[in-house]
């Protein structure tokens, strides 16, 4: 792994440690109800600073935190036109599928390509550490099988281009 | 002209289900084939010994090569593979097609014979196309380089896949303007295009047709429709030279030149396939990891789940418990003052015990009068 994305995945993964510290907290506007404060926004006082964290211009993961959800955003790398068509692709293929993952939003935050969205219950029911982990996980996946797939789509158009022109001789 | 085998598979399974039909069968059917090739297969049950194929195809051309030139090679092409009392060509054709044939079934040999007959008859819309191709590229080559006159000759097998081809100084060119109605078919096919282009340019390579992409058309379309020159992926050139169309090699020269946007179509589609196949497997992954994030999670509340159950089993509510150490205490002392009496260190005379009295008090009515004590 390049060092400097070690160290941008350390980022995030400290400031999800420090952030995800998220308790049952009750709607304040609407009673008997228990909504998400960060996708809310209701009372600023239950709402943290949002914390931005860029690897360069085109890579950033952006954190906001409530007293009850954390939401995380992040922003991939797209260096060419194919890379970006696979990134695209890649993503929309998961948040169409955002019930399989639990913490999945289905839209990404404006701005982004893909966002997470933490509840308390989600805390509850899986372990904070493990959590956060996967979320690294989920990151430094998305990058090697972007990156996987264009070496691919590249590999596999040589060869079909050498079948082609094979075919001519 | 979009498919990569040369045989129609419809017409060669209808063709099939009409010869081992074991009753004479009723046929009348139209079918098209990539929306550009028309087919129509007749056969009644009055005359069930002749099925008559009728086929014709979109064909647009400009320049030298005019249709009628075209049909008559196609014409002398398929004399070829008609076989004398088996196939004959019916002219003049039925109203709106190229070509008829009439198939004579009773002549028709048995076997493997016949399956070998009926794939040559499904390849017959094929060898129409290459016999014009052929043709074209034939004279383009025999023309002299001298002639001023060398005009791009527009070729249109499918609506909206029209290529050019022209004369050059020592070589033929084939342009392709490459269209794709999606972003990322785009995308992949300029990924195709450029490492065409790189594999062209590979030593090894050097006997196949030389290749060149641009996103800007060649000069020698200037005056062509702006339709065809108005492209999402730029215009995929080959120079054929004088080496790729002798002999054998015309055939297959011009077979990949009628073939290469539905071998450029086939490879993007491929290509996302493949693509959705990674992204289903990474994703299954990823879903694996979190499933097991929440499994591990579960295992450990499992655990405490069964000590909460055992302690749930144990417990005993707080106002019962202290009625219930009441009782204990006032039955220990009950038994205790029923219980005899107990001396640290005297074990050993307990044994006596029944030799040590203890004054007995008898509630009795007849034992409650006073004894004088001595």
């Amino acid at each position: 792994m390049a060092s400097s994305l070690r160290l941008y995945l350390a980022c995030i993964k400290n400031t999800l440690e420090a952030a995800m510290c998220l308790q049952n907290f009750p709607c304040q506007e609407v009673e008997r109800h228990n909504k998400p404060e960060v996708e809310l926004k209701t009372s600023p006082e239950l709402l943290l600073n949002p914390v931005l964290i860029c690897r360069n211009e085109a890579e950033k993961c952006l954190i906001e935190t409530s007293i009850n959800s954390l939401r995380i955003s992040l922003k991939v790398k797209q260096a060419d036109e194919l890379e970006s068509i696979l990134t695209k692709k890649f993503l929309r293929f998961l948040s169409m599928r955002a019930e399989a993952f639990q913490v999945l939003r289905r839209k990404p935050v404006q701005g982004y390509d893909i966002s997470f969205l933490i509840t308390n219950y989600h805390c509850e029911e899986m372990q904070k550490q493990k959590l956060i982990d996967f979320i690294i996980q989920f990151m430094e996946d998305i990058e090697k099988e972007i990156s996987e797939l264009r070496i691919s789509v590249n590999t596999r158009g040589k060869l079909v281009a050498t079948e082609f022109l094979k075919q001519f001789m | 002209m979009a498919y990569l085998e040369r045989a129609s598979p419809m017409l060669k399974e209808t063709l099939l289900k009409i010869y081992r039909a074991e009753k004479p069968v009723e046929v009348d059917q139209h079918f098209q084939e990539f929306g550009s090739i028309q087919y129509h297969i007749k056969c009644s049950v009055s005359d069930p010994n002749i099925v008559y194929v009728s086929t014709s195809t979109l064909l647009e051309t400009q320049g030298t090569v005019t249709l009628k030139d075209i049909s008559s090679q196609s014409y002398e092409e398929i004399e070829k593979i008609a076989v004398v009392g088996v196939i004959d060509i019916v002219d003049p054709p039925s109203l709106g097609f190229q070509l008829t044939l009439g198939i004579h079934l009773n002549n028709m040999p048995r076997g493997k014979e016949a399956i070998k007959i009926i794939a040559r008859i499904s390849e017959i819309q094929a060898l129409m196309l290459s016999s014009q191709l052929k043709e074209m590229l034939r004279n383009l080559n025999l023309q002299d380089d001298s002639r001023p006159n060398n005009k791009p000759i527009r070729i249109v097998y499918h609506p909206n896949e029209p290529f050019y081809v022209f004369k050059q100084p020592d070589k033929i060119t084939a342009v392709f303007p490459m269209n794709f109605k999606d972003n990322s078919d785009v995308v992949i096919a300029t990924s195709f295009f450029q490492e065409l282009v790189e594999v062209g340019n590979l030593k090894e390579m050097g006997n196949v047709p030389q290749c060149s992409w641009s996103p800007i058309p060649p000069p020698q379309l200037r005056g062509e429709p702006i339709q065809d020159l108005t492209t999402n992926s730029g215009f995929v050139s080959f120079d054929i030279t004088s080496r790729h169309v002798e002999g054998k090699r015309l055939d297959k020269t011009v077979w990949n030149l009628l073939n290469f946007y539905a071998y450029v179509k086939y490879h993007i589609k491929c290509t996302r396939g493949y693509i959705q196949r990674r992204m289903r497997k990474r994703m299954d992954s990823l879903v694996k990891l979190l499933y097991d994030i929440s499994l591990e999670e579960e295992k450990a509340q499992k655990v405490n789940v069964r000590c909460k159950y055992v302690k749930d089993l144990v417990k005993v509510p707080k106002g019962k418990l202290m009625m219930k150490q009441r009782c204990k205490d006032m039955t220990r002392r009950v038994k205790i003052s029923n219980f005899r009496i107990k001396i640290n260190g005297c074990a050993r005379f307990r044994f006596n015990q029944r030799w040590i009295s203890l004054t007995k008090y008898s509630s009795k009515p007849t034992n409650k009068s006073y004894t004088k004590l001595d």
